[in-house]
């Protein structure tokens, strides 16, 4: 269990984390979303005790991170995989990471193979690939067989068979029970490992929900219609209220509706339905969408994307 | 796949692990990150090679002098040795430091060992205490390398040998925290090599020769000049006790401002 309360940390006159609050759930992999400079990388190092909060406080299973005797068994990370030094092989780079934490020697030997590393661990690092790396750091997370798993970006580097095996791993992972909070920019990926996403974006919580209400919008669902009379059907839906705008010829899309209100209305008037879905959005366009406003209210839009939030929770 | 060594009711139970034996482990770790580096093994065979190289020169020049020494001790080679091979020895520890900065590897060494005091003690001690030891186990060498080549010219006495190796000991020791201490502080392999020229070498031999009275006392305070009288004598103004206070002075303000700089600093930025 991680829990992130009220963390700021400001760099002179950037303020890269802003009032963040948030848990990081066992049992879950939690996606943890948000553009290029948006925070994520400073929020995973505090919670690592590696940068210092100008306030808050992260907690690791209740404790902070920099106080804990053996943290390789509670909790592992990988944050830059170019953050080694190339001259150690990769097995040396495990061995001092199971010597710090007095974790048995086969341990090294074990997250070698694990990670399909057997064949590169007794070379220097400076002759891995990207993808090496990553596996590399990943391994290093995994030697003390930790409940709490950090990741920065693992899927970057790896080719098709490393992205099916770090899908798999999470999954794994979470289903064991222990807490997984994993970065990355690829949305199709977080879109079929994460069981729940955070979104963040100037350093302020945009969303904190599950997958699949960030999928359906945060609780405003859509609903697309076609129909053979849209005109009459459009100008019925806008005078009970509802916002509705022109998808097509012959298509509508009802925003904050839902397929039964819509069909029933169409139904109560007799306008015949060609087509009826409620839409479910990429995991891109909800985070593009969420992402988007975060940048357009800059000040302002923390009191109300936090109210949509938390609505949606 | 290899299944996980543990239970997930077991996983994430904080053990209660005492002080020292996370200290214990820290410096095992430490070890092993010192000899798994070739820097670490290029220092050291250049400071043997100096060592034992200007040692077996001094030998065999003492065997061809006209006039051999007779009953000379051989531990004068120990000593001037060791103020050139000194820079292999400092560069060595301080490398062993900043290194991590260089690569990035402070990452994983915090995530590992986030207890900043505890990784502090364990970085300083190691390269200080394995630079010392093999100095003076060179130094060691390079007087019976002397003695071998100009025999039967040099003697070994041992009573004398111990002052010699204590002495160097000593030089070694502070020298070494020093460049620990300004690894931490200054983090950067190059601005840290340059300090430390500048501090033992550069810096004691410009000041003390420019003549002025003020410049000459400052070079009294720098730990170069203090190592240079330990080593070898023949330095104007020096004492033994001066030049130990000095040398403690600089070792232990390094340390303080490097230990307090990891403490209070974010890991790498």
């Amino acid at each position: 269990m991680i829990e992130v309360r009220g963390v700021t940390r400001r760099y002179g006159d950037v303020l890269a984390v802003d009032d963040l609050t948030f848990d990081v759930e066992p049992g879950k992999v939690t996606g943890f979303l948000g553009p290029n400079g948006a925070g994520k990388s400073t929020t995973m190092r505090i919670m690592l005790g590696l940068d210092r909060p100008t306030s808050g406080t992260a907690l690791v299973n209740g404790r902070p991170y920099a106080g804990l005797a053996e943290p390789l068994r509670e909790v592992g990370a990988l944050l830059d995989p170019f953050s080694m030094h190339p001259g150690r092989t990769g097995r040396s780079h495990l061995r001092v990471a199971a010597r710090t934490n007095g974790i048995p020697e086969r341990r090294v030997a074990e997250v070698i193979e694990q990670a399909g590393l057997e064949g590169a661990a007794r070379r220097r690092i400076k002759g891995y690939s990207l993808g090496m790396r990553q596996r590399l750091g990943i391994a290093a997370a995994l030697i003390g067989d930790p409940g709490v798993l950090l990741f920065d970006e693992p899927i970057n580097g790896l080719d098709l068979d490393g992205v099916r095996w770090i899908r798999g791993l999470l999954r794994r992972l979470a289903g064991e029970g222990r807490t997984v909070l994993v970065s990355s920019h690829l949305m199709s990926e977080m879109e079929q490992i994460a069981d729940r996403l955070v979104v963040i974006g100037r350093g302020r919580l945009i969303a904190d929900a599950t997958t699949e209400q960030i999928l359906s919008g945060l609780g405003q669902l859509q609903v697309r219609v076609r129909s053979s009379e849209p005109d009459r059907l459009l100008a019925e839906l806008e005078e009970r209220g509802f916002t509705v705008r022109r998808a097509g010829d012959r298509e509508l899309q009802v925003e904050d509706s839902t397929a039964e209100d819509v069909g029933e209305l169409a139904h109560s008037l007799r306008i015949p339905l060609h087509h009826l879905s409620e839409v479910r959005q990429s995991l891109e366009d909800a985070y593009l969408g969420l992402t988007s406003s975060s940048v357009e209210y800059h000040g302002r839009e923390a009191e109300l994307v936090r109210t949509t939030t938390e609505g949606a929770r | 796949m290899t299944a996980p060594t543990t239970t997930p009711a077991a996983r994430g139970v904080t053990r209660d692990v005492p002080l020292g034996r996370v200290l214990a482990r820290t410096c095992a770790a430490e070890w092993t990150r010192l000899w798994t580096v070739r820097a670490t093994w290029l220092f050291l065979a250049a400071a043997a090679v100096t060592m034992v190289g200007i040692g077996t020169i001094a030998g065999f020049d003492a065997a061809s002098d006209p006039v051999p020494p007779q009953g000379d001790a051989a531990w004068p080679a120990s000593s001037i040795t060791s103020l050139p091979a000194q820079f292999a020895l400092l560069a060595l520890t301080l490398t062993a430091v900043t290194s991590d900065y260089a690569t990035g590897g402070i990452v994983p060494s915090l995530q590992w060992t986030p207890r900043r005091g505890i990784l502090f003690l364990a970085r300083t001690l190691v390269p200080v205490l394995t630079a010392t030891a093999a100095g003076v186990l060179l130094a060691l060498a390079s007087a019976v390398a002397a003695f071998t080549a100009a025999r039967p010219a040099l003697t070994l006495p041992w009573d004398e040998g111990l002052d010699v190796l204590s002495t160097v000991a000593f030089v070694f020791g502070a020298g070494t925290t020093l460049a620990a201490g300004l690894g931490f502080l200054l983090r950067n392999t190059a601005g840290g090599l340059v300090t430390v020229f500048l501090l033992m070498l550069v810096l004691p031999i410009m000041l003390g020769n420019l003549g002025y009275e003020w410049t000459t006392t400052v070079s009294e305070h720098l730990p170069g000049t203090g190592a240079a009288y330990l080593l070898v004598g023949e330095v104007p103004g020096m004492t033994g006790t001066s030049s130990v206070i000095t040398m403690l002075c600089w070792a232990g303000g390094a340390v303080l401002l490097g230990w307090l700089r990891l403490l209070r600093d974010d890991a790498n930025r």
